[in-house]
């Protein structure tokens, strides 16, 4: 089996998997994809199955385009990559199949933004890129104030993609939130990420700590998993009174801290997933 | 590679080098601070460049 590791720049997660291939035997060849020409015509290597990890989701959406037109699978596919990489599509994703989620709007006006967050139950509520990552440009915005103030920084200094408003309501989490990863729908491990910030990403600071997965967190990730079309994916999960809600769906997952908190081997088991996308293609 | 170092390219100063090292990461200059990106790995040369700045469509 020779597997593509598409990549933008080689993080922590991806030496991972080069490391676990060489252990296995496995041939996983590195491709740098901004030394590539993407065009069908000239393309000439060949490949079993294709990781994508580009740390740009823009060449990353790119990749998965490109190499599912010439027929070779790529871990994730277009269609999760397409649902992921955009919250509202995730959050659509997931209420229609009836998995408990944040509740959340999208509006493209201040206005329609204070009545959606009156929809949502009030203040506080959180703003977001509806494209974005590691917790950037996020902002609870807890009054009308800072509604109109933030909203108006969008509007005249954002770009285009910023003008969309993607609203979650404000979850109270108790400093941590679970990442659960997940290969193939099934659930391999999970994290805590704990942090006195009510941003709990990793790359903002907060700390990993192992987080044992019960039946009902299994169910929910399992489920979250299957509506936005499986592969390997980094699940967010609050605890509420409630129960479980998901908050998002990562498609490039990192999963560095992940390995090095619970001891599981999640590069190998991509890897195995690899040998079993390649057998179904 | 075992032992490896090289100049930072901002500041000049001397990077250690894992020895798992990659082309296309992104370390780390022990002296600067600054991010730096190997261009390319051959034999025990090692070029390194200015990362480029994080973009806002980065992440997982």
């Amino acid at each position: 089996m020779r597997i593509a590791l598409i990549h933008s720049t080689i993080r922590g997660d991806e030496k991972l998997l080069i490391k676990a291939a060489k252990k296995r035997k496995i041939e996983l060849v590195p491709v740098d994809i901004r030394k590539k020409i993407l065009n069908p015509d000239t393309w000439k290597d060949k490949f079993d199955v294709v990781i994508e990890r580009c740390i740009s989701t823009t060449f990353g959406s790119h990749a998965v385009s490109f190499f599912e037109s010439i027929g070779i699978p790529v871990i994730n596919s277009m269609k999760v990559a397409r649902v992921c990489e955009d919250k509202f599509a995730t959050s659509l994703s997931l209420k229609r199949l009836k998995i408990p989620t944040v509740p959340f709007a999208l509006v493209f006006t201040e206005e329609q933004a204070a009545k959606a967050i009156q929809q949502l139950g009030g203040y506080p509520v959180v703003l977001k890129p509806a494209k974005g990552s590691w917790g950037r440009l996020l902002a609870k915005i807890n009054d009308r104030d800072a509604l109109e103030a933030v909203l108006e920084q969008k509007m005249v200094l954002g770009t285009p993609p910023h003008k969309a408003f993607y609203i979650q309501k404000y979850v109270e989490k108790n400093g941590r939130d679970i990442r659960v990863t997940t290969v193939g729908n099934k659930v391999i491990c999970a994290i805590y990420r704990v942090s006195t910030h009510w941003i709990t990403n990793t790359s903002r600071g907060a700390k990993a700590l192992r987080c044992k997965v019960d039946k009902e967190l299994e169910k929910i990730s399992v489920s979250a998993s299957k509506a936005v079309g499986g592969g390997v994916l980094g699940i967010d999960v609050f605890e509420t009174e409630d129960g479980y809600v998901v908050n998002e769906v990562n498609h490039t997952t990192e999963f560095k801290n992940v390995q090095a908190v619970t001891g599981v081997d999640v590069a190998s088991v991509i890897l195995s997933y690899c040998k079993e996308v390649s057998k179904h293609a | 590679m075992n032992n490896l170092t090289t100049n930072c390219p901002i500041c000049d100063g001397e990077i250690n080098l894992p020895p798992d090292l990659e082309e296309s990461e992104i370390i780390t200059c022990d002296e600067c601070k600054n991010r730096v990106v190997v261009s390319s790995i051959a034999g025990s040369k090692v070029i390194l460049e200015e990362a480029p700045e994080i973009e806002e469509d980065w992440g997982e």
